[in-house]
């Protein structure tokens, strides 16, 4: 569900911004999620109506016959004298229309991409973000099955020897790794379908592979990191989602010292109110899959951070799942890792602490706040 | 020193001018007219630059660099390297073109909407959702293009209209899509702009793969090794060059061109000073008995002349502001004359109006009164040293202005000699222009002794002609020297500068002639309508020329291809020539020797040029040239100069051969015909318009039409010069208009004796109207040796340092008797009035004054 909102906001109003120029930009306006997302879903696209059976790695490409889709990866990383880094590279396709493009001119494309980058220092509470757009033309931008490769100007996920390498950077700020899948794909949802509101068809396709092994490093200045972690990959692609009455997100990616991972968003409605689509899973090492439904899930909000930008996040939560003796603690490595970019949101590093079945147990993971901007 | 006048002494003043309206009127007249035409060429000049500057600042943006290409533009495979390799994170790809929508030029800019955030605000919507849809059709729909409310509303169109657009005589149809409203400021630059994706604009302009160049923002602390980075990637025939030095190449391209202008509107004002001498000197003689008077009261000498000073302050004054007035109604139409001029030899600008800048009414303000007081020096100085009472009589006065004569005279000799010094061997446009003036003033300085001698010598002539008035006429113009040697000089001063630019526009006008008479050999000459400033994209397409190739009755076929390329000496323009044998004979080599040059054009790697860009850029035959071709840098010889008039900025001219060796690009963008023996030209020309019809729109035209386009266009290009001419006429008009009136308002007393001692009222007039015609014939023959020398002088240094080009002068005889002329009816025309007036004068009342 979560990072639908970004694309659509780019797509309905952030097109002009990109002629305006960004001092021009005119402020935009808190916005009602219900008018921006209550999607018509334009005819020509495919919609996730039902499961579909999944083929690697032949989805890790494009499946550009549906509107939207996203290429998320995030992670946790630490240099030999543990200091911690969080990253996040993120890589939105979207079409402006569907069918192929009219016209000799190698320019043409229905396809635009977005991407996002953002590094955390957690010693030096230091938090960077960045963002780049392009046409999924000449060259520019794209991703591709086999060899599997996403990129976006120089900031990249590309396949090499059965290794993700994975590269993105702005002016003296940089970050390498490579990343090696720890686990098989994990279907979200109903074996991959993820509905995201009542309407049949308002829903996605939905795979993630929770733990990727991670090495290489990340430069800062003239700083240079050999790092190590864990990082996280969320596919997601669809045409039509949310519903008119739904307002924002909280959404846990979390990796636990036991092997097991944890995925769980929770869609708020605009009266404030959990919406019965919010959703999660829960893996445990071996591999074995729990749905979470928002009933299975009690979340509290332990504290606040305002956002000298404007709007109020919860950054720091418990989160308990009874039916499966978990209790946990979710805190931000920093408390301001909101990403500044034409749509602003908070997604950063977390630190997770707690206990399974009474056993004491921690993790790493990240946290994405939508719809709190102000 | 001068002391400040009290207000008693205002009131003499006052009172003066009050009895002699007339007098203070042509004064001011004589002013603002100066003051507007300089300010009017002055404003149609900077609207022209700022226009320009606008619209390029507007479309180049953020920009701190470009990266240019070969004449057909840069491989788009460029900027994708750039962003992959993430050399430049800012850093936008554009297509810029001309295109014909109607009857109107359009810019369209083809930008990349994704890249385009760091560089241009070129939009400003209001409604985001609107936008949104806009921009979304900008990038699907083939064709799709945004123009500016103005514009759509002016051509009457609304979102959803379908557009042909012209480019390369070939139509293409676009969709409106969208409706912006410019940002704040920048609707003048913008209101010519078709805005597009990349995409629609290669497809529209046949430019699939390739851009016109890409813009980069590169920091100012950016490491100088990114910039040898950026340069080690780029190919061959691709160059990294900062916007700034881009735009300012523009800009020099029509220097010389506007210091021309300018020079030409200062001379207005030069002789608006002579006028303003002779009223202000003449107005202290008509007071010599008050200030004789003011003197023996007790006022000083210095009031006295701090009088004279402050009439005239506010004589220029009030002049200068009705000058600015004047000059900014006059400036309307100066700059469509300048703009049209721009636009049909430099590059496209729209100029929307003319706007007076703060600088621009300073700097008027500075000159009218500056050039007041510096001509009202001498008659202050002059009133000043007027002993008490003991009037400045007439006869002292011109006592002393005939013992002047020899120093004056000896003056305007230094002066001029000055003038030859200033053009010992320099390249300075500004300097050239010095000489000019100082010619011009040595000359007015001789003309005292020059009126002196004439007169002498036409005493017994007139006397001949119309006996007793005829011989006093002719003893009247020397015995009152002192008004009539100024009025004189003024009116030969403005003769003389028609003379000057009426013979090098005729000398020009015929060099232009006879080149185009040998250049243009051929009997049919084919090109797509000419958009200027568009380099790469105006060709003839392939397959027309194809069958061109093949109709019956063509000898032979010489095929051209012009193009903008880099070069050590900047932006160069190269002509890629295929000659037809007949071509060869039409060129006039000016360095080089025939056999040799021709030998080394068609063999070996050679190039000829143009005399301008030899003169520019100091080559010579036997030298040589590096250009950047696709290969990369190049040397070529250069095998010879040609004369041409085609392009001040100078042209290089290589065989086609040779340029397809380097230059990947067989396009071509023109073809001579010549027909065999005894084909019919219009009937050619109407099977080949059969030929194009419904695939390019192309201009055939006759060797005839052609030239006869060709001598179109120079004669608008000088329409602006002969404007200004005129209007200087009409400033030494007023002049001597102002000082025959003064000398004959003077003379009433001695007419008046005249009348009564038996003169009749037509004797009155035959006398007065004998002496101005007299004054005007003088002045004629004065100005034809100096006009002819400004003419030497604007042929041989002006044109030669402004634009390159040689050229032999030629003295038509029309021009030199029209100056005749035209100073005999200017200066009987401006003698009907005071000879009107002195003739109904009873004597009794003349007698009576004082």
């Amino acid at each position: 569900m979560r990072r639908l909102l970004l694309i659509l906001l780019v797509v309905g109003i952030g097109m002009a911004w990109w002629l305006f120029g960004r001092q021009a930009a005119v402020p935009v306006a808190p916005l009602d999620l219900g008018e921006v997302l209550g999607g018509v879903a334009e005819a020509g696209f495919e919609r996730a109506t039902a499961a579909r059976t999944f083929h690697f790695p032949k989805d890790h490409g494009p499946h550009p016959s549906f509107r939207n889709e996203w290429w998320y990866f995030t992670g946790n990383l630490e240099d030999a004298g543990q200091r911690r880094f969080g990253f996040q590279l993120v890589f939105f396709r979207n079409a402006l229309a569907s069918g192929k493009a009219a016209g000799d001119s190698p320019w043409r494309s229905h396809q635009s991409w977005m991407a996002h980058f953002a590094l955390t220092d957690a010693q030096d509470k230091e938090f960077h973000a960045f963002e780049r757009f392009s046409r999924g033309a000449v060259g520019l931008a794209g991703a591709q099955s086999e060899p599997f490769s996403v990129w976006l100007d120089d900031w990249s996920v590309i396949e090499v020897d059965g290794r993700w390498q994975l590269q993105a950077g702005e002016g003296d700020l940089s970050i390498s790794l490579s990343l090696l899948p720890q686990r098989s794909p994990v279907l979200q949802g109903e074996s991959g379908l993820s509905q995201k509101s009542g309407d049949p068809g308002n829903a996605s396709h939905y795979y993630s592979i929770p733990r990727l092994s991670a090495e290489g490093e990340i430069r800062l200045g003239a700083r240079h990191h050999q790092v190590r972690g864990l990082a996280w990959l969320d596919r997601e692609w669809s045409t039509s989602a949310l519903g008119k009455d739904q307002a924002g997100w909280d959404w846990f990616s979390l990796q636990l010292s036991d092997g097991s991972d944890l995925m769980f968003y929770r869609l708020r409605k605009k009266d404030g109110t959990v919406d019965p689509y919010s959703a999660g899973s829960f893996i445990q090492k071996d591999g074995a899959l729990t749905r979470l439904g928002p009933e299975m899930v009690e979340l509290e909000v332990v504290r606040y951070w305002q956002s000298p930008k404007g709007g109020r996040y919860p950054v720091h939560w418990r989160l308990n799942i009874p039916s499966l003796q978990l209790e946990l603690e979710v805190t931000p490595v920093m408390e301001n890792q909101e990403l500044d970019l034409y749509v602003r949101y908070w997604e950063g590093a977390v630190d997770v602490a707690g206990k399974r079945s009474g056993q004491p147990i921690q993790g790493r993971g990240y946290l994405e706040l939508a719809g709190y901007a102000k | 020193m001068v002391s400040f006048p009290t207000p008693l002494l205002w009131k003499s003043t006052l009172r003066f001018y009050g009895r002699h309206p007339w007098q203070m009127v042509l004064s001011i007249l004589g002013i603002a007219l100066g003051v507007a035409v300089v300010v009017a060429v002055d404003l149609a000049n900077e609207s022209a630059r700022r226009a320009f500057d606008h619209s390029m600042q507007a479309v180049t943006g953020q920009a701190s660099h470009q990266i240019i290409g070969g004449p057909a533009g840069l491989d788009e495979a460029v900027y994708v390297h750039l962003r992959r390799e993430g050399l430049v994170r800012d850093s936008a790809p554009v297509i810029s073109a001309y295109v014909q929508l109607g009857d109107r030029l359009l810019h369209l800019l083809g930008v990349d909407p994704f890249a385009e955030g760091q560089f241009r605000k070129l939009l400003d919507y209001t409604d985001d959702a609107e936008a949104g849809d806009a921009i979304r059709r900008l990038l699907i729909e083939p064709g799709a293009v945004v123009m500016s409310r103005e514009m759509a509303s002016e051509l009457g169109l609304q979102v959803g209209a379908e557009l042909s657009l012209h480019a390369s005589g070939l139509a293409q149809p676009a969709l409106l899509v969208g409706i912006f409203d410019p940002p704040p400021g920048k609707a003048a630059a913008l209101q010519d702009l078709l805005l597009t994706d990349i995409a629609s604009a290669q497809e529209l302009l046949g430019m699939v793969g390739r851009l016109s160049y890409i813009d980069l923002r590169l920091s100012q602390h950016e490491p100088e090794d990114r910039l040898t980075d950026i340069k080690a990637m780029l190919p061959s025939n691709a160059r990294l060059v900062s916007a700034e030095s881009r735009g300012q190449a523009m800009g020099q391209m029509t220097r010389a061109f506007r210091i021309n202008l300018t020079a030409m509107s200062l001379l207005a004002l030069v002789v608006g000073m002579f006028l303003i001498y002779n009223t202000m000197s003449f107005s202290v003689l008509q007071r010599r008995g008050l200030i004789g008077n003011l003197r023996v009261l007790g006022v000083s000498r210095t009031s006295i002349s701090g009088l004279v000073l402050g009439e005239g302050f506010l004589i220029g004054l009030i002049g200068t502001l009705l000058g600015l007035l004047l000059g900014m109604l006059l400036a309307q139409e100066l700059v469509k004359l300048v703009t049209r001029t721009i636009n049909d030899l430099y590059f496209v600008v729209q100029v929307t109006g003319v706007e007076l800048s703060l600088t621009g009414i300073l700097k008027a303000v500075a000159l009218g009164v500056g050039a007041t007081l510096l001509a009202v020096l001498v008659p202050a100085w002059e009133a000043g040293l007027a002993p008490p009472r003991m009037a400045m009589n007439r006869s002292r006065i011109e006592l002393k202005a005939s013992r002047l004569l020899l120093p004056l005279a000896l003056a305007g000799l230094a002066l001029i000699g000055l003038a030859l010094v200033l053009l010992l061997p320099n390249r300075s446009l500004v300097l050239g222009f010095g000489s000019l003036f100082l010619l011009m003033l040595g000359f007015s300085l001789l003309t005292p002794a020059g009126v002196v001698l004439c007169s002498k010598l036409a005493v017994p002539l007139l006397g001949r002609l119309f006996g007793l008035p005829g011989r006093m006429a002719a003893r009247g113009v020397r015995a009152s020297l002192s008004r009539t040697g100024v009025a004189i000089a003024a009116l030969s001063i403005a003769v003389s500068a028609t003379v000057g630019v009426g013979v090098m526009v005729e000398s020009f006008r015929t060099s232009v002639q006879h080149w185009l008479a040998s250049t243009l050999q051929g009997d049919i000459y084919i090109a797509p309508p000419l958009a200027p400033g568009s380099g790469s994209d105006r060709r003839l397409d392939a397959a027309l020329v194809a069958a061109i190739e093949q109709v019956p009755g063509i000898a032979e076929i010489s095929r051209g291809r012009p193009m903008d390329v880099q070069s050590a000496e900047g932006i160069t323009q190269l002509f890629a020539l295929h000659m037809a044998q007949q071509s060869y004979a039409g060129m006039e080599l000016l360095e080089g020797e025939k056999e040799r040059v021709w030998a080394q054009f068609d063999q070996e790697q050679a190039v000829i040029i143009s005399e301008p860009y030899a003169y520019h850029h100091r080559l010579q035959a036997g030298g040589l040239l590096r250009l950047v071709t696709d290969e990369g840098e190049q040397e070529f010889r250069i095998a010879g100069v040609y004369r041409d008039y085609g392009s001040d900025q100078g042209v290089v001219t290589m065989r086609m051969s040779l340029y397809r060796q380097y230059w990947k690009d067989d396009s071509i963008f023109s073809m001579g015909l010549y027909l065999e023996p005894g084909v019919d030209v219009p009937g050619m020309i109407k099977q080949l318009q059969a030929l194009s019809a419904g695939k390019q729109v192309l201009r055939i035209r006759s060797n005839r039409t052609l030239r006869e386009a060709s001598i179109d266009t120079f004669d608008r290009t000088f329409a602006i010069t002969n404007v200004l001419r005129l209007l200087a006429i009409g400033v030494a008009f007023v002049g001597i208009l102002s000082a025959l009136m003064a000398l004959q308002l003077e003379k009433a007393r001695e007419l008046a004796i005249l009348r009564a001692t038996g003169f009749t009222p037509g004797q009155v007039w035959g006398l007065v109207t004998t002496q101005t015609g007299f004054m005007g014939l003088i002045s004629g023959l004065l100005a034809i040796p100096l006009g002819v020398m400004l003419a030497a002088l604007l042929i041989f240094v002006i044109n030669r340092r402004a634009f390159g080009w040689s050229m032999d002068i030629i003295l038509p005889g029309g021009v030199l008797i029209e100056a005749l002329l035209l100073a005999l009816i200017a200066a009987l025309l401006a003698g009907l009035y005071p000879a009107w007036k002195m003739a109904r004068v009873p004597p009794a009342a003349a007698l009576r004054e004082e």
